[in-house]
């Protein structure tokens, strides 16, 4: 290991060291921390200035059921899970699809598409905003769900193509030798031996697409207008413009908005930095 | 003076006990072999050896100095991984200086340095080539040359040649004992192989659950050893172990039956047994012989599996109620070995016969009672 | 039928398992990012017919100081995004130490990692405020009045950097803290032995070992200054006076405010030349091990 471990032994030293660190750590969560010691401020609080003294009295529950009830969040919510779990679905049916015909079938052109979906999904969103936004326009799905929908699925299929590919590439070739063997479809194959070996990369890229599709913003702005369609981000900005001055509120918003991607990541922290590793470091 | 001393030093990992009350002295431009069962603790003993690992308690000692807190760049030490961890961004040539760079030796000193250990170890035409243009046993060699060029007080070798195929591995290994003739340096080596332990060790150290059982050369630790254990991890195929009980016990001499009714004679016992303890009797396969009622002591059996090695033919044998125990063939039969080839087709009855000089007797708690046998010496 | 479908599904049903995929995304992603290359040559407000006007728009684009704006604001989170691997290695090395509770408090750094950059953009927001965020608190200890980063044409970008290096520092803290588990430990051992210690050890016998991670590590941080967008749109909305705009976010403003399509696309397509020779770098590192192992 490097830096060389602090020895077991000497006590002191590695408390001193987790002290250390934890110190590091407040500095580095301390523009998250004040944003929720403002969510637990009452509005006369925060009108009167008072933002970094001790509050005068604890308005979680008010705070945080006020930001449901008065504003539009909870359609928020609602929308961005909508938005979310379709697209997470089709993202790892597709990229289960691509990964294994790209990974276990030899045919002309195979490195240009594989390289293509890879590639694709580091170009700009600015690139392609004016011809996805003219087609959706065109299909009537602007402004409605599918339009984000469809877009983060295909988008997000590059990205986990690239993964699922390397994955399943990296699975013994003696598997499918065998299945091949005793006779097994491509069809078969996929669904007795592939499906049930890729769980712990479908977890993976499931966590990893959810934070990816709940996060974005740009798209949610390009594509969609009204408050029933609006995710949270696209939601978030525009509570901030509306409720300028009750700061308390607008906090609370934000750290709802937080929860989600932080409970997924907390939830299966395992599956997230394996694949947020294995997705960028094995390539 | 001593090379490297060993004073009872003990090693926890956590709740785990890897080295207990470990003591050696080792001299000047020994060879010692480590040898011992996977987990016995051996590599942990080198690595304390080499600073790799801190010792929970007890003293290390090099060339006279107490290394037992220094880091691993300042005992006086080199070291063979078994991986050769050979830095994959390095030259050979930057490969072997590294050390004496680190060390900020003068240019010059280096160059020649690694200069030596090439021509010492036929690399010079590799010098500039990166470790995976190499094959293994060149990168074998570019590992022990980086030892070389450290001009180390001890080389440790942690199991250098398990990742090589059986002919190179022979090949290294003599080229290591040419290599210890030739430098004349204290070497530490840690095997599992106990072919690599008797053909190149001055002295060999057998370990077992953190324990050093023996220490000794290895003919005597093979022709005398002080427990059931040394005596069954050396030496292949296997000892045959045969439980057995004390019939009559007299001053130093005492009569065990094996099995039904097979009865050994042992004499000049170091310590004898009480009567009616239980013992095991010991005895190596290249000790019994086929066919010879007259032997001392004999017993029948049936032959159930016979291996023709060309130089050697060694034959399971099934004595019935006399079984061996913890054998190789994992089965109650004996391992009889013959030094040249005879034909035994299955299901022959046979005799098999030992001098009562040849077998070996442990109490129950393994302990070598039977007398100390003559070792050929060389 | 069933004999002719047994016969080619060898290749048939390989084929119908990658088209849906392959057909969406080569739709909506690859086929929409050619076809915005086209659109750069035409007049169009997004509505109306186009009109093909040829380079005019690169030829606008060339004069208009706005973009020169943007270039320079693009450079500036380049150069600024280049500290993300640096600070990212440094807490993997602070956080690579196996003692009880070290897990839990690796986990709480890599937090802003998932953060929306939303979140990030107004959490900052909050921090650059000058009458109540932590950075006019800060100034408050020293007596002095903090400077409004966010309405400072000078200062505007720079900030806006910093808060986007919150979560791109995690990002490369996770790779870098991935990369020091795989270490050699043998290369380790053997570094010891040779008596590399401290910086020697870290330049010598760790960076090594960790050149992959850290390309990935670089690549990705050039890929994301590039496509910044997000945390210009929340914090400044490229203001003051357009002075923390960058190409992403100019391309937006010029085609979704000003309607001015044909433009918009000009930019995106200038954008996308930029980042081309990028992302064929990046490719090229990715896909080569394979083709030496085939």
């Amino acid at each position: 290991m490097y830096p060389r471990p602090i020895p077991e032994t000497n006590r002191s030293a590695r408390a001193a060291y987790v002290t250390l660190v934890t110190a590091v750590l407040v500095l580095w969560l301390l523009p998250l921390v004040t944003v929720m010691l403002t969510s637990l401020r009452s509005f006369e609080e925060v009108m009167a200035g008072n933002y970094w003294g001790w509050p005068k009295s604890f308005n979680l529950v008010e705070n945080y059921t006020a930001v449901f009830k008065q504003t539009a969040l909870a359609r928020y919510f609602a929308n961005s899970l909508i938005i979310t779990l379709p697209s997470v679905l089709g993202v790892l049916i597709l990229s289960t699809l691509t990964g294994y015909v790209l990974s276990r079938h030899r045919f002309p052109g195979n490195r240009l598409v594989f390289a293509l979906f890879v590639g694709g999904n580091f170009l700009p969103a600015q690139i392609m905003m004016i011809p996805v936004r003219d087609l959706m326009v065109g299909i009537g799905l602007y402004d409605t769900f599918f339009a984000l929908i469809i877009f983060h699925t295909a988008f997000q299929t590059g990205f986990a193509t690239l993964f699922m590919r390397n994955f399943i590439a990296a699975l013994p070739d003696e598997l499918f030798q065998a299945a091949r063997a005793e006779g097994a479809s491509p069809w078969q194959t996929l669904w007795h031996v592939v499906v049930p070996l890729i769980r712990p990369a479908l977890a993976a890229l499931a966590i990893l697409t959810f934070t990816f599709v709940w996060n974005d913003y740009f798209w949610a702005i390009v594509l969609t207008q009204s408050d029933a369609v609006k995710p949270v981000t696209a939601g978030l900005n525009n509570l901030r413009g509306e409720w300028v001055s009750a700061w308390n509120l607008v906090a609370a918003a934000t750290i709802m908005v937080a929860i989600p991607p932080v409970a997924m990541f907390f939830l299966m922290q395992r599956h997230f930095i394996a694949g947020l590793t294995m997705g960028a470091v094995k390539g | 003076m001593a090379s490297v001393e060993i004073q009872n030093v003990e090693k926890h990992y956590g709740g785990f006990h890897a080295l207990k009350d470990i003591s050696l002295t080792v001299d000047e431009g020994e060879f010692i072999v480590m040898v011992g069962p996977s987990g016995c603790g051996k590599s942990t003993l080198l690595k304390t050896i080499a600073g790799l690992e801190t010792v929970t308690s007890g003293q290390l000692k090099i060339k006279g100095r107490d290394v037992t807190h220094l880091e691993p760049g300042d005992r006086g030490i080199a070291m063979v991984f078994q991986s050769y961890a050979l830095y994959p961004h390095m030259t050979v040539e930057e490969n072997m200086g590294f050390g004496l760079r680190m060390a900020k030796r003068p240019k010059a000193e280096i160059d020649a340095a690694v200069a030596r250990a090439a021509q010492i170890l036929r690399l010079e035409e590799q010098l500039r080539k990166y470790p995976k243009q190499l094959s293994g046993g060149q990168r074998q060699r570019v590992a022990i040359g980086r030892a070389i060029t450290r001009s180390p007080d001890v080389f440790l070798f942690d199991e250098p040649l398990s990742n090589l195929d059986a002919a190179l591995r022979t090949q290294m290994r003599v080229e290591l004992s040419t290599l210890h003739a030739r430098l004349g340096s204290t070497m530490i080596y840690v095997t599992h192989d106990q072919v690599e332990a008797m053909t190149m060790a001055s002295r060999i150290v057998v370990l077992n659950g953190g324990r050093i059982e023996q220490v000794g050369a290895p003919l005597d630790l093979y022709t005398n050893p002080v427990n059931l254990f040394v005596a069954g991890f050396l030496g292949a195929p296997r000892m045959n172990f045969v439980a057995a009980k004390v019939s009559s016990a007299n001053g130093n001499s005492a009569t065990v039956v094996c099995g039904d009714n097979l009865k050994i004679d042992f004499d000049d016992l170091v310590e004898t047994p009480a009567a009616g303890s239980s013992v095991t009797v010991g005895i190596r396969p290249e000790r019994l012989r086929i066919g010879d009622p007259d032997a001392g002591n004999s017993f029948p059996a049936r032959v159930n599996l016979t291996e023709y090695l060309g130089r050697e033919t060694i034959v399971y044998a099934d004595a019935g109620s006399l079984s061996t125990s913890g054998s190789d063939s994992g089965t109650g039969v004996f391992t009889i070995q013959i030094g040249d080839i005879q034909p035994f087709a299955p299901d022959t009855a046979i005799t098999v016969g030992f001098d009562a000089g040849a077998a070996y007797l442990f109490d129950s708690n393994g302990k070598t009672l039977s007398a100390t046998k003559p070792v050929t010496k060389i | 039928m069933m004999r002719l479908w047994r016969r080619h599904r060898h290749w048939l049903a390989p084929t119908l398992f990658i088209l849906p995929g392959a057909l969406l995304f080569g739709i909506v992603i690859i086929l929409a990012s050619v076809q915005t290359i086209w659109v750069s040559f035409f007049d169009w407000d997004g509505v109306g017919p186009m009109q093909w006007v040829g380079l005019a728009n690169y030829e606008q684009l060339a004069e208009d100081p706005q973009f020169y704006v943007s270039l320079k604001n693009n450079v500036i989170w380049l150069g600024m995004f280049m500290l993300a691997p640096p600070l990212g290695l440094a807490l993997a090395l602070l956080l690579n130490q196996a003692i009880a509770g070290m897990k839990f408090l690796k986990s709480m750094f890599f937090v802003p990692l998932v953060l929306a950059s939303v979140t990030v953009g107004v959490v900052f927001t909050w921090v650059y405020d000058p009458t109540f965020g932590l950075l006019s608190l800060i100034y408050g200890w020293f007596g002095a009045t903090a400077p409004a980063l966010l309405s400072d044409e000078h200062l505007v970008s720079f900030a806006v950097v910093i808060a986007a290096l919150w979560p791109q520092v995690a990002f490369c803290l996770v790779l870098f803290l991935a990369g020091l588990n795989n270490l050699n430990e043998d290369l380790i051992g053997a570094g010891r032995v040779d008596g590399a210690r401290g910086s020697a050890m870290l330049l010598h016998v760790v960076l090594p070992q960790l050149r992959e991670v850290s390309f990935i590590a670089l690549a990705v941080t050039v890929i994301g200054a590039l496509r910044s967008f997000d945390m210009v749109a929340v914090m400044t909305s490229g203001g003051p006076f357009g002075s923390s705009t960058v190409l992403a976010y100019q391309m937006y403003e010029q085609s979704i405010f000003s309607y001015r399509f044909g433009y918009g696309a000009a930019i995106a397509t200038v954008l996308f030349a930029i980042m081309a020779a990028f992302i064929a770098w990046y490719l090229r590192t990715l896909l080569r091990p394979e083709q030496e192992t085939a």
